[in-house]
């Protein structure tokens, strides 16, 4: 994100911003965990009372019947299912009169002996607490039939429990805050850039002109406020130096047909030539308009849009796999695999199309209609009975989703003519980074609350939010659609340069392979399958973004000033592929979210000097084709790999398990990320030219 | 002249009509509960007296409000009278005829391969009870259909029903049996539990009782459970069979003196003798399933062909409370909770 000239003035928004939302919002929310922590322990109280007496009125009957305490049979078994329906209790255990333990289950004997025989129950009353380790224990009397107690049923909670709770409570909260300091701060850009430096920007450019004597614009800004009135100020400044103009030139005109002077005639054509060489002015009388089309306008938009789609991010496996249905020669899982892989599918095959109707109407139009498939597609998917209506609204939503994106980014290439380029590019990644953090992060806290359809119809009205936002951009400047028609690129002439298909088959194809496969797919049923909520799942999936955002930075910066890219993108893919070998050697989750930061590590490390290795490994093609479409190209080739991704690991499930195919897709990316590592070594640096020598 | 024909053809419909209008106006005082006045009569032949299982084919039309007159007959474990009840049922012509027990069932109604409407009831109605195997006694082909004009219920648990709870509370590598040779059941039941035994891992030891002039002998009983205990038997099975149910009392008195614990199949020996446990249908559960059969023959008109034979859907565990104590081997906590439990020492 560069924010240029403005950006002491956004730095001090952002901090205002800050300082405004967080202290209260923080206030707010210690207070209600302050409550939250207070209301837990009689709650924790009154279940241990329910659970147990009815735990105890059962043993009480059958010691009634005359079944010893000491003897009773199968406790685990009669334990077991209670303890599993109820994941705040950690041990349920019964104790003779002395203390000493007869059944236990959920702990170890040794951790409670010891204070159980200290701590004399007694006879009396019900709930009798005491803290034992790392458990709180709330005893039941048993009472034979004539009423004496021949020894205790005990409840036991984890402390941690209430910690654990409160922490996961804190974390959302956390989230909460800063995707709506993120989302806050969107909207300020939006505001200050669209309201503020834009309509200035563009004051400045006229002005500009008009230093050097160029009065054939004015700025096009029609908005009621301050900033429009000084623009319109300077517009009526501007058009009644044009009147004065023509005034002048009407003059001279009436003297040089009718003066009787000669002399004099001949000075006013020199003063008029030294005015027309001086200043320019429009010739139709009526000074153009200048646009304001920036690359900034439409990240707002481009934003909420990402946020939408990566809303289902963190569940749309586990939403899908409650749909799946067996099907002869169709696994659940490949089930469950399909509606990622239908998605990635749809944009894919629905980009070229959507660079088309980009050219015919223009990429605002063509942002504003990829909306309508999007929000129909997300609506839709909250109300799917069954995977295949599912997977048809899925690739409606890809279908909207290709259009908007290759909207968005030709928008942004058109609007960053008029400025650096790689600002523009740093609004779309940007963009569409912090909408995937923000996304996720928020999709699987709000589907946790408010269930997977909800969230859908939540990520349906973003989309129409967005698109209202932007039809009232469009209503201020849409000019006219100018895409040069790039010439189609001649795949067998592009694959035949083999540094470009290595490039292509052994880093960017594994990359996406990797991201949809493992993060899209797995990550979420593996952290499922490991009794994690939507929440905590989400804000594992999270640190992909995360992560390659703080990477990204710094790895831009290192490829520029180094010119160091194979060997980041050789690097980056290694470290990918070996972070999903972490199921190896770790068990449980924490493999697992090594993964996923190797994997953004692996990203960030890449993703820019991948891009920016292109135009280097196939320089002639570029300047053949294009660079445009040869970039269309790559895109199309790396979501070959999104496809296959969700596919692969899918296949790989039924014969090794979760995190079997973890590891499985693992070995397969390390050994294409090895490979282009090699193969790398012979790249050689700087562009290369034989290509053109072989084909001239 | 037109009324004068459609007087006529009145006339020679009165007949038709009358017993229809005369229902029809009864029905209408009746509308409230849905039944007709005259009580359908029901024609029950019993084998072994008034017990449970009539008692809960009683109940259900009590219960359901469907009024019927039970017209009982007992044959008193003698085969021979069942002719005379053959007669009688035809005579009265009556609504259905329900019989009870294996032997009844089939001297009424006879097997589906030899029917003789001389001999047996071919045209009234008939549903069976307390037959332990209606496709093994003939009665009906399969438990879909009997394809004739009767249903019925089965009474018996499947064996690996009967296995699991077995083992559930205890479990158990080795069974054990003692069978009367001469009862066709007790092969059918030693032919499933060897069967089953191989693949839930178990084996079963079974000892036929001595026969003693054709007779099977009671006084053999104790010695072969205590051949049992020998053989490392950790559970006693009581199949349904007829001889063991009459002298329940010495086998599961043995299997107590030898510390053997016992399953048994039928209610009898865990209710009213001294098995341990008992997984079965209760006899009046079955009575009421039956009785429910009659009624969609009786009042929803359904062919007795289209309705299939099954047995009750709920399983009573029963638990012999007594037993238990004296034995010292303590039901699984689970098991407890779902059974009946019976303690006749513990008063209500």
């Amino acid at each position: 994100m560069r924010l240029d000239s403005s950006r002491s003035l956004l730095v001090r928004l952002f901090i205002l911003a800050v300082l405004v939302l967080v202290p209260p919002t923080a206030i707010v929310s210690y207070r209600a965990l302050g409550a939250f922590e207070q209301g837990m322990a009689p709650e924790m109280d009154k279940k241990a009372a329910i659970v147990g007496q009815d735990l105890r009125t059962q043993l009480e009957r059958a010691v009634g019947y005359g079944v010893p305490l000491e003897r009773m049979v199968g406790m685990t078994e009669f334990f077991a299912p209670v303890l599993a329906a109820n994941p705040e209790l950690r041990y349920l255990a019964v104790s003779d009169p002395d203390g000493r333990l007869l059944y236990l289950h959920g702990a170890e004997t040794a951790e409670l002996q010891a204070d159980f025989r200290t701590a004399g129950f007694g006879t009396g009353r019900d709930g009798h607490k005491i803290s034992v380790g790392p458990y709180f224990d709330v005893a039941l009397p048993v009472q034979a039939k004539g009423g004496a107690v021949i020894g205790h049923l005990h409840v036991g909670f984890d402390r941690a429990y209430v910690t654990d709770r409160l922490a996961n409570i804190f974390l959302d909260v956390a989230v909460v805050l800063s995707v709506s300091l993120i989302v806050a701060f969107e909207v300020l850009l939006f505001v200050v850039f669209f309201n503020i430096t834009g309509p200035l920007k563009v004051a400045g450019w006229v002005v500009d002109r008009v230093r050097r004597g160029d009065f054939e614009h004015v700025p096009s800004v029609w908005s009621g406020d301050e900033v429009g009135h000084f623009v319109r100020a300077m517009s009526n400044s501007v058009r009644r130096t044009d009147e004065a103009y023509r005034g002048l030139m009407a003059y001279i005109e009436e003297v040089r047909t009718a003066h009787f002077d000669a002399g004099v005639v001949a000075r006013v054509a020199e003063v008029a030539d030294r005015v027309r060489f001086l200043f320019r002015f429009s010739p139709d009388g009526r000074p153009a308009p200048l646009g304001q089309r920036m690359a900034t306008d439409i990240r707002l938009p481009l934003f909420l849009f990402v946020f939408a789609e990566e809303m289902s991010r963190s569940f749309m496996p586990l939403y899908a796999g409650g749909l799946a249905t067996p099907l002869p020669g169709l696994s659940v899982e490949m089930m469950t695999a399909l509606p990622i892989a239908f998605f990635m599918a749809a944009i894919a095959l629905a980009s070229p199309w959507a660079a088309r109707v980009t050219e015919r109407v223009g990429s605002s139009r063509a942002f504003v209609m990829g909306m309508v498939p999007a929000a129909l597609g997300y609506v839709m998917t909250g109300f799917v009975f069954g995977l295949f209506d599912l997977l048809l609204w899925r690739v409606v939503s890809g279908v909207g989703y290709a259009l908007v994106t290759v909207a968005a980014q030709t928008y942004i290439s058109q609007a960053a003519r008029e400025e650096q380029r790689a600002q523009g590019l740093g609004v779309y990644v940007g963009a569409v980074l912090t909408a995937s953090i923000c996304g996720t992060g928020i999709g699987g806290l709000l589907a946790e609350r408010i269930g997977f359809g909800a969230t859908f119809f939540v990520s349906g009205a973003l989309v129409v939010l967005s698109g209202v936002l932007l039809a009232r951009i469009m209503a201020e400047s849409e000019p006219p659609a100018v895409v040069a028609v790039a010439a189609r690129p001649k795949f067998r002439r592009l694959l035949a340069n083999w540094r470009f298909t290595v490039l292509m088959l052994f880093a960017a194809v594994p990359a996406k392979m990797a991201l949809t496969g493992f993060l899209f797919f797995l990550v979420p049923m593996i952290l499922w399958q490991s009794s994690l909520t939507l929440s905590e799942i989400a804000r594992m999936v999270v640190l992909y973004p995360l992560v390659m955002a703080v990477t990204s930075a710094i790895a831009s910066r290192l490829s520029d000033r180094f010119q160091w890219r194979a060997g980041l993108v050789a690097l980056g893919g290694l470290i990918g592929g070996i972070g999903l070998l972490a199921p190896v050697v770790l068990d449980g989750t924490l493999p697992i979210a090594i993964a996923i930061i190797a994997l953004g590590l692996s990203h960030g490390l890449s993703a820019s000097p991948q891009l920016a290795l292109i135009p280097d490994v196939c320089w002639t093609e570029c300047r053949a084709f294009g660079r445009v479409s040869i970039m269309a190209l790559v895109r199309t080739i790396e979501r070959a790999g999104s496809v296959a991704g969700p596919l692969i690991a899918a296949a790989f499930i039924p014969m090794w398990g979760l995190n079997g195919a973890v590891i499985g897709l693992g070995v397969l990316v390390l050994a294409l990320a090895a490979f282009f590592a090699i193969a790398s070594g012979a790249y050689g640096s700087g562009p290369h030219i034989e290509t053109e020598e072989e084909t001239a | 002249m037109i009324a004068r024909r459609l007087l006529l053809a009145l006339c020679a419909a009165a007949p038709l009509l009358l017993p229809a209008l005369a229902g029809a106006a009864e029905n209408g005082a009746s509308a409230e509960k849905g039944t007709p006045a005259r009580p359908y009569r029901i024609y029950m032949v019993l084998y072994r007296g008034w017990e449970e299982c009539a008692k809960g084919f009683k109940d259900y039309f009590t219960n359901q409000n469907i009024p019927v007159e039970l017209i009982i007959r007992d044959a008193a474990q003698d085969k021979s009278r069942i002719p005379g009840f053959v007669a009688e049922a035809k005579e009265l012509g009556v609504d259905l005829v329900f019989t009870w027990g294996t032997t009844v069932t089939q001297e009424m109604l006879g097997t589906y391969d030899k029917v003789d409407p001389e001999k047996h009831i071919t045209d009234i109605p008939a549903v069976f009870a307390i037959v332990s195997q209606p496709v093994g006694a003939k009665v009906v082909p399969d438990f879909k259909s009997s394809g004739r004009n009767i249903t019925g219920t089965s009474y018996l648990v499947p064996m690996e029903t009967q296995v699991n709870l077995m083992r559930s509370y205890l479990p158990a590598r080795r069974l054990g049996m003692v069978y009367n040779p001469l009862e066709a059941n007790s092969r059918v039941a030693i032919d499933e539990l060897t069967q089953l035994g191989r693949r839930l891992g178990y084996d079963l030891v079974a000892k036929a009782v001595d026969l003693v002039d054709g007779k099977p002998s009671v006084a053999s009983i104790p010695g072969k459970v205590a051949e049992l205990k020998d053989a490392g038997v950790e559970f006693l099975y009581i199949p349904p069979d007829t001889f063991l149910n009459v002298n329940r009392d010495v086998l599961t008195g043995a299997a107590l003196e030898f510390q053997l614990p016992s399953f048994a199949a039928a209610e009898n020996p865990v209710l009213n003798s001294r098995a341990m446990i008992g997984g079965v249908y209760r006899y009046y559960t079955v009575g009421q399933l039956t009785a429910y059969k009659a009624e969609q023959i009786l009042v929803h008109k359904v062919a007795p062909k289209d309705i299939p034979i099954d047995a009750p859907k709920r399983l009573s565990i029963i638990i012999n409370m007594p037993v238990v104590r004296a034995l010292g081997v303590y039901p699984p906590m689970n098991l407890l909770g779902l059974a009946e439990v019976h303690d006749p020492e513990a008063g209500p």
